[in-house]
C-alpha cells in the first residue's frame, strides 16, 4: 500500500507534464493515424475515406514526389556538409592558443540566434541587388546570381546557409575531442605517427560516436526542414525549395486538408524511422565505442 | 580538497541566486508593464466580438469605426481584436471547431467558398430583412455581389473593395518628351510608351522601369479571358484569351530580361503598404497598383505629381477590366451574437445608412459597396481631396471586373495561377505548357476532391 501511495505521489508530481504530454503530444500523434484515413477540414467531423489519401499521394501528386526529392537531396547534401564543417571547426578550435575561447564563442553564437532572425538577415545577405554577397562579388567584377530568386540557386543558398548554424554540433564535437584519452596520442607520437595519421587513426575513430549522434539528429532535422524555406522562399521559385514539411504545412493550414496532411506526416515519420534504423544498423561498421 | 570546493560551490550558488533574482525581476516587470487587454467601455451592453487583421495605421482606422459604432448603440458593444495575419484563418477555424469563434470577422483572404462549403459561415442573406436584400441587389456594385457569394448565398459583405489601375508620373512623361495628358488607350500603346520611359545605368542595368505588365489575374480578364464561367460555374483555364494574356506577360518580361527585372526589383521595397512604395521614389514611371495607394501618397508624399488611369485593354480585349479582391465581413455560424454582428456589418458597410458609412470608406481609402455611398457628401469631399481616386470609381461599376473563381479550393487555385505565371515568365515552360499544367493540376485536385466525397 505504501509503495502504491509512493507511486501515486510520484505520478502526482509529474502529472502537469504527463497531462500536457497526453493532450498535446500522445493523443494528437495517435489521432493523426486515424485522420490520415479521413478527409478532415477542422470544422466538420472527419469522414472516413479509406486509403484514398495515401493512394493519391503515391500515384497522383507530383508535388509530393517533388517535395520528397528536394528533402532527400537536402538531407544527402546538407548533413554530410554540416558534419564535415563542424568537425573541421572543432578540430581547429581544439588548439590551446591564446583567446581560443573567444573564437569558440564567435563560432557558437550563430547557432543560438533564432532561425527566423537568421533567415531574415540572410534574405538581405543574399539579395541580388543590395545584398552583402553580391556586393563583395561585384568588387571582383563578378555579377552574382539572384540567389533566392533563382530556381537554380535557391536550394543551394539554403544549403549554404545551413553551414551558418554548425556551431551547435561543433560544441558537441569539441566535448568529444576532450574525451579522447591523451595516452593514445602519446603512444602514437612515440611510435612516430604524424599529425595526419593521429587524426585519421585516433581522433576521428574516437569521435565516431559523436559523429553518429550528430548525423542521426541532422538527418531527422533535415527531413523536418521548414522554417528557413517558409520565411525566405515559401517554396519558390518554381517549387525549387518546396521541402516536404512546407508542402505538408500548405496542405494542412492553407488548404485545410488535414487528412491528406496527416497521411503525409505519417509517410514522413516512417521514412525518418527507416533511415534512422538503417543508420543504427550501419554503426557496428564504423562507430567505435571502445576507449 | 573539500575546503577548496566549498567556497566555489557557495560562489556558484550565490551566482545562481542572483541570476534567478534577475530573471524574476525581469519577469515581474514584463508582467506589470505588459499591455492589458482592452477593457469594456460599456459593461452593461451585450458584447459583440470582432477579429480583424489590420495593424498600425489601419488598426487606428478600425478602432475609430468601432468607436463610432459603439457611440451609436445602446444595446451592443463591439470589442475588436487585431489578430496576426499569418495565423488568423487558422485561429478562426480552431475557435470555430472549439465552439467559440468571434461573432464577426473582417477578412481579405480568399476563404469565402472554402469556409461556406465547410458550413462555417452564416449566409448573410438569411440575416437580411427583405428590404435589405432588395436594397443590396438593387444598389451594390456587380463585383460586390460576386465577391461574397457562394452557391447562391451571400456569405461576405464587402467593406472596402480593391481595384487596380495605372499610376503614372507626368514628370517622367515630360522628361521623355511624351504628353501626360494623353494616356494610352490600348495595352499595345502602353507597352510602347513604357519602353520610352525605361532607363538604364552606365553598366546597362535597369535604373527605372517605364511599364512592366504583371499579374496573370489582371491580364486574363483584360485579354477577354478569366478563370471562371459565371454562367456554367466551370473553371476556364486553357482558353485562347488566357493564352494570349500569358504569352503577352511572358513576351514583355523577356524584352527586359527576367534576371534584369529580378535584380532591379530586389533592390526595391515592392511589397506591403510601405512608405517606400517605389512609385514614389520614381523607380517606375507607370505602375499597376490598388486604390489604397492614393491615400498613402496623400499622407507620405503629398507633393508628388501623379495621375491614375484605367488599365487599357489590348486590341480585342475588355475595357475596365481586371481582377479585384476586397475586405469583407463574415459571421461564423457558431457566433453567439449574430444579430449584434449583423448590426455592425450593416453599420460599417453602409447597407442601410450609406451617408453615414461614406466616412468610414474614406478613412482607409476604400472603395464603397454601392454608388449611393459614393454619391454621399463625405465621399464626394474625399474625391475632391484626391481627384486621382475618381478613376477607381469609374472602373468599379464595370461588369468586367472579376474576383477569383468561387470554388472551395480557391487558395489552391490561386497558388496554381501564380505558379503558372512564374514558370512561363521565367521561361521554364511555354505559355501553352504552363496553362496545360495548371489545367491538369486543377483537374487532378477536382478528381481527388470528388473521390473523397466533396461536391466540388
Amino acid at each position: 500500500m505504501g509503495k502504491l501511495r509512493r507511486h501515486l505521489v510520484g505520478f502526482a508530481f509529474i502529472s502537469p507534464w504527463l497531462i500536457g504530454f497526453l493532450i498535446f503530444t500522445a493523443i494528437p500523434f495517435f489521432s493523426s493515424v486515424y485522420l490520415s484515413f479521413t478527409r478532415y477540414d477542422i470544422v466538420s467531423a472527419p469522414r472516413w475515406v479509406g486509403a484514398a489519401n495515401y493512394a493519391t499521394l503515391f500515384q497522383n501528386d507530383p508535388l509530393f514526389w517533388k517535395s520528397l526529392g528536394i528533402t532527400f537531396k537536402y538531407a544527402l547534401i546538407a548533413v554530410p556538409l554540416g558534419t564535415l564543417c563542424s568537425v573541421a571547426l572543432a578540430l581547429l578550435l581544439n588548439h590551446a592558443v591564446p583567446g581560443i575561447s573567444v573564437f569558440r564563442t564567435i563560432f557558437y553564437l550563430p547557432s543560438i540566434v533564432p532561425v527566423v532572425a537568421t533567415s531574415v538577415v540572410f534574405m538581405w545577405i543574399l539579395n541580388p541587388q543590395i545584398g552583402l554577397v553580391n556586393g563583395i562579388l561585384r568588387n571582383f567584377g563578378i555579377t552574382g546570381p539572384a540567389w533566392l530568386q533563382d530556381k537554380n540557386w535557391a536550394f543551394w543558398s539554403l544549403v549554404g546557409m545551413s553551414i551558418w548554424g554548425v556551431g551547435g554540433s561543433m560544441v558537441i564535437y569539441l566535448a568529444g575531442l576532450k574525451d579522447v584519452p591523451v595516452h593514445l596520442y602519446e603512444a602514437a607520437t612515440i611510435d612516430g605517427a604524424n599529425p595526419w595519421q593521429r587524426l585519421t587513426r585516433i581522433t576521428l575513430p574516437m569521435l565516431t560516436p559523436v559523429i553518429f549522434f550528430n548525423v542521426v539528429m541532422g538527418v531527422i532535422g533535415a527531413f523536418q526542414y521548414f522554417t528557413q524555406a517558409f520565411v525566405m522562399t515559401q517554396g519558390g521559385p518554381e517549387d525549387s525549395t518546396l521541402f516536404y514539411a512546407l508542402y505538408l504545412f500548405d496542405r494542412a493550414w492553407r488548404y485545410f486538408d488535414m487528412g491528406y496532411a496527416s497521411a503525409m506526416a505519417w509517410i514522413l515519420f516512417l521514412i525518418v524511422v527507416t533511415i534512422t534504423g538503417a543508420l543504427f544498423k550501419t554503426q557496428s561498421r564504423w562507430v567505435h565505442y571502445g576507449s | 580538497m573539500a575546503v577548496e570546493v566549498a567556497p566555489q560551490t557557495s560562489n556558484l550558488a550565490r551566482g545562481m541566486r542572483a541570476l534567478l533574482a534577475a530573471v524574476g525581476v525581469v519577469g515581474l516587470g514584463a508582467l506589470l508593464l505588459a499591455p492589458t487587454p482592452a477593457r469594456r467601455t460599456y459593461p452593461g451592453r451585450t458584447p459583440v466580438r470582432m477579429w480583424h487583421m489590420w495593424t498600425g495605421e489601419w488598426k487606428d482606422v478600425v478602432d475609430k469605426i468601432v468607436g463610432k459604432f459603439n457611440d451609436s448603440q445602446s444595446r451592443y458593444e463591439l470589442v475588436a481584436l487585431s489578430v496576426p495575419t499569418q495565423g488568423a484563418d487558422v485561429k478562426l477555424l480552431l475557435a470555430a471547431a472549439g465552439g467559440d469563434p468571434p461573432d464577426v470577422m473582417a477578412q481579405w483572404n480568399p476563404v469565402i467558398p472554402t469556409w461556406a462549403n465547410n458550413g462555417l459561415l452564416t449566409p448573410l442573406d438569411e440575416l437580411m430583412t427583405q428590404e435589405e436584400r432588395d436594397r443590396f441587389e438593387r444598389e451594390a456594385y456587380p463585383i460586390v455581389k460576386k465577391l461574397g457569394r457562394y452557391r447562391g448565398h451571400l456569405y461576405g459583405l464587402t467593406i472596402g473593395l480593391n481595384i487596380h489601375a495605372c499610376y503614372y508620373r507626368p514628370d517622367h512623361f515630360r522628361e521623355a518628351g511624351l504628353d501626360p495628358d494623353h494616356f494610352p488607350t490600348t495595352m499595345e500603346e502602353l507597352v510602347k510608351l513604357g519602353e520610352k520611359l525605361n532607363r538604364f545605368d552606365s553598366g546597362g542595368n535597369l535604373s527605372r522601369i517605364g511599364f512592366l505588365p504583371k499579374d496573370f489575374r489582371h491580364m486574363a480578364p483584360l485579354f477577354g479571358g478569366g478563370f471562371f464561367n459565371w454562367e456554367t460555374g466551370d473553371l476556364t483555364i486553357r482558353t485562347e484569351p488566357n493564352l494570349r494574356a500569358l504569352s503577352f506577360l511572358t513576351g514583355e518580361r523577356k524584352k527586359l530580361g527576367f534576371a534584369n527585372v529580378v535584380r532591379f526589383e530586389s533592390g526595391l521595397n515592392t511589397g506591403g503598404f510601405s512608405v517606400e512604395w517605389p512609385f514614389i521614389s520614381g523607380s517606375y514611371s507607370i505602375l499597376i497598383d490598388g486604390q489604397w495607394r492614393v491615400e498613402q501618397v496623400g499622407k507620405f508624399a503629398p507633393n508628388l505629381e501623379y495621375r491614375v488611369a484605367p488599365i487599357p485593354p489590348p486590341a480585342g480585349g475588355r475595357t475596365m477590366s481586371g481582377w479585384s479582391n476586397g475586405n469583407f465581413m463574415v459571421i461564423p455560424k457558431a457566433a453567439r451574437q449574430r444579430e449584434g454582428a449583423w448590426e455592425f456589418v450593416k453599420f460599417w458597410s453602409g447597407l442601410t445608412q450609406p451617408e453615414r458609412a461614406a466616412e468610414f470608406y474614406t478613412m482607409g481609402g476604400w472603395l464603397p459597396l454601392s454608388p449611393t455611398i459614393a454619391a454621399a457628401p463625405k465621399y464626394q469631399e474625399y474625391l475632391r481631396k484626391y481627384p486621382q481616386f475618381r478613376t477607381f470609381l469609374e472602373v468599379l461599376p464595370s461588369e468586367n471586373i472579376q474576383p477569383l473563381p468561387p470554388v472551395p479550393y480557391q487558395v489552391f487555385l490561386m497558388d496554381g495561377i501564380k505558379r503558372t505565371e512564374d514558370s512561363a515568365v521565367r521561361g521554364t515552360l511555354s505559355p501553352e505548357e504552363a496553362l496545360a499544367k495548371l489545367d491538369n493540376d486543377l483537374s487532378r485536385e477536382q478528381a481527388r476532391r470528388k473521390e473523397i466525397g466533396y461536391a466540388e
